[in-house]
């Protein structure tokens, strides 16, 4: 048995390095000794015939239409796994692209695929930054945002509330959304890596699905080291920045 | 007359610089100078009798820079050009008086500027360039640069002052886009590489997005092959051999670039060999594949700038090189865009360090490098790493950011090149 984990559309939604999420969950899962594989989905045709979790990462604004249209290919296969309990982690404009919708400046809309409530709105500027938030369900989580718009409407089930940052904004105080095993979030890049904690409890949903038993390995414990060590780094920065704003 | 107070505050303050910090170049005299006469920078940029020319892009703007000067400095063009560090506009006013006169006026025929994409746009407000270069869109820096949209919309305003030329790399699909917006009065150039080039490129080329159809072989200039630190390109039919000042496609791309704006430059008056013999001369690059004598070792330095130079660095370090320290310093202010490279072909590096050392090693390790150490000081990682005894193969090799390139030769007592 070997799980599947899909990069969706790679090619167009690897801004800040989020597909890589999906290789770091494939890593983790074969130091604790189970088979795994990332496939790279840019099209319906090349879905495989199971997925075990899915990485969708955040694009560039100008590819927005024509990553939608791919997703909207994939629209009930996802809407199943999303409901079936498939771990599914999206980034940025990937997010977005599974809300309601994205709001333009300009008052133009592009409709969402609808998995994941609440929808993303123009924010005054460009957000870029370190971001730190407690979640109940996976603990303090770091990582680095960068994003042009807000979220609203995921009040009812955020991720968890901002520490450091800004998140989805508008004095929401809240990060990200979740809908069961659908998780949307504005941390970028490593944050599997850099959340071991996070990656671990997403590998056992889907090792638990697929009849397996999930325990992070021995070298999974060297590398989850330098994870500690780089969110303490991170951490702190994120803190001595608040508390010269504060001031 | 009308500069002539603050080009003399300017350099008063300059001197006062230089007192307190010897030998250093500052970019307070240019903040004086922009501050008490805003124009200056405008006026004397667009002051050159052969008018101003601007390289910009991701990636590779230096060492293009560094050639097209030597191209044209081999014509027997008087070229004023900015150290790569002076190019914000304060720095870049510092740097036009370093030379000035007493009344402002900078000598020269032609000013040749490295503009870095973020800044440029902002320096160039105002200002009438004659030829504008534009390199390549990459992912970088994504605090600063967020997304190659913005870098690409950046890159058109700077485009967008070229009033003779733009010179455009045609592989990059962005870059085509800009060049379709050129006014009627405005010569597109393009330089580009063939398809037997891209062919040897294993993981392409790290534009951002990559054209479909390569440049044919008479609608510019070509980068006709690579091998080790050689290139041929094809210019107008004829075949142009030339050596880089490293191994790597990249190199010859920028040589194409700079060829072929030399050739817009200087029209009639190009000549082919002198080119040749111009970029041929350009000496190996502190930080690019050079080998340096260092405590008694040969040690092998590789300057990473962003992902597409750190994959093509990776994948140039011979395979089995026993000794690797890999620092990455605060100049990178989150990894996450280094993160879809892949780094798997060193196969272990002994220390990991710098500022980022942790960083680092997470990313390396997910690529399934192993990690002997992780010593976030630089200075204790760097004699630890030479006093270890020679390898046994290869040769030991530091892998570093900018910052860490800087904070290793501060440490280390390496002058000289750049
Ligand atoms: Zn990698």
């Amino acid at each position: 048995m070997t799980l599947t984990i899909v990069a969706l559309l790679p090619g167009l939604q690897n801004t800040n390095g989020d597909a890589e999420s999906a290789a770091v969950l494939a890593r983790r899962a074969e130091w604790a000794g189970l088979d795994a594989r990332v496939v790279a989905v840019d099209d319906r045709g090349g879905l495989p015939d199971r997925v075990d979790a899915i990485v969708l990462g955040s694009g560039s604004d100008s590819s927005l239409e024509t990553s939608r249209a791919a997703l909207l290919t994939m629209h009930d296969e996802l809407r199943a796994w999303g409901t079936e309990g498939v771990p599914i982690l999206a980034v940025g404009t990937g997010w977005e692209l599974l809300s309601w919708g994205i709001e333009r400046p300009d008052g133009s809309g592009i409709e969402g695929l609808g998995i994941l409530p609440g929808r993303a709105v123009p924010s005054r500027g460009r957000v870029t930054g370190d971001l730190v938030i407690a979640s109940p369900r996976f603990g303090t989580l770091v990582g680095f945002e960068n994003h042009a718009r807000d979220y609203v409407g995921a009040e009812g089930s955020p991720l968890g509330r901002v520490r450091a940052g800004r998140g989805n904004g508008r004095d929401s105080g809240q990060e990200g959304v979740v809908m069961g095993s659908v998780i949307g979030t504005h941390l970028h890049g490593p944050v599997l890596a850099k959340n071991p904690s996070f990656a671990d409890q997403l590998l056992g949903l889907a090792a638990t699905r697929a009849g397996l038993d999930y325990a992070p390995g021995a070298r999974a414990a060297i590398v989850d080291g330098y994870a500690a060590a780089a969110r303490e780094a991170q951490i702190g920065a994120a803190r001595a920045a608040a508390s010269v704003t504060d001031a | 007359m009308r500069y002539a107070p603050a080009i003399l505050v300017g350099r008063c303050v300059r001197f006062a610089a230089r007192l307190r910090k010897p030998g250093g170049g500052s970019a307070v005299p240019g903040l004086i100078v922009n501050r008490i006469a805003p124009g200056y920078l405008k006026r004397t940029l667009s002051g050159f009798p052969q008018g101003l020319v601007v390289v910009s892009g991701s990636s590779g703007k230096s060492t293009t820079t560094k050639m097209l000067v030597a191209i044209l400095r081999a014509h027997g063009v008087d070229v004023f050009t900015n150290p790569s560090t002076a190019n914000i506009s304060q720095g870049l006013t510092s740097a036009l008086l370093e030379r000035a006169d007493w009344r402002g006026r900078v000598p020269g025929d032609v000013a040749v500027l490295e503009m870095d994409e973020g800044h440029g746009a902002l320096v160039m407000q105002g200002v009438d360039a004659r030829v504008v270069t534009l390199l390549n869109v990459m992912v970088d820096q994504i605090d600063r640069f967020h997304d190659s949209d913005m870098v690409a919309r950046m890159l058109a305003r700077i485009a967008a002052r070229a009033h003779e030329s733009i010179v455009v790399n045609a592989d990059d699909a962005y870059l085509e886009r800009i060049a379709e917006q050129a006014g009627p009065d405005v010569a597109v150039h393009r330089f580009g590489v063939s398809d037997a080039v891209l062919q040897a490129a294993p993981r392409g080329l790290g534009y951002t997005e990559t054209t479909r159809a390569r440049l044919a072989a008479d609608a510019g200039v070509r980068v006709e092959a690579v091998a080790g630190d050689t290139a041929v390109l094809g210019d107008r039919g004829a075949s142009v051999e030339i050596r880089l000042p490293a191994r790597g496609t990249h190199y010859a791309v920028d040589a194409a670039a700079a060829y072929a704006t030399a050739r817009a430059v200087l029209g009639e008056r190009f000549s082919e060999t002198t080119a040749a013999d111009a970029v041929s001369a350009i000496p190996a690059v502190f930080g690019r594949g050079e080998r340096v004598r260092v405590r008694g070792h040969d040690v092998e330095f590789v300057l990473v700038q962003n992902p597409a130079s750190y994959q093509l660095n990776v994948d140039s370090i011979e395979p089995g090189t026993e000794q690797i320290l890999f620092a990455m310093g605060s100049d990178v202010r989150d990894p996450s865009y280094f993160w879809p490279t892949d780094a798997s072909a060193l196969g272990r590096v002994a220390i990991v360090s710098g500022s980022k050392a942790h960083e680092a090693a997470l990313m390396l390790a997910y690529d399934g490098v192993d990690i002997d150490r992780v010593e976030p000081d630089l200075a204790r990682a760097l004699d630890d790493f030479l006093a270890a005894p020679a390898p046994k193969s290869g040769v030991k090799t530091i892998v570093f950011t900018a910052d860490a390139m800087r904070r290793t030769r501060a440490h280390l007592g390496l002058t000289g090149a750049e």
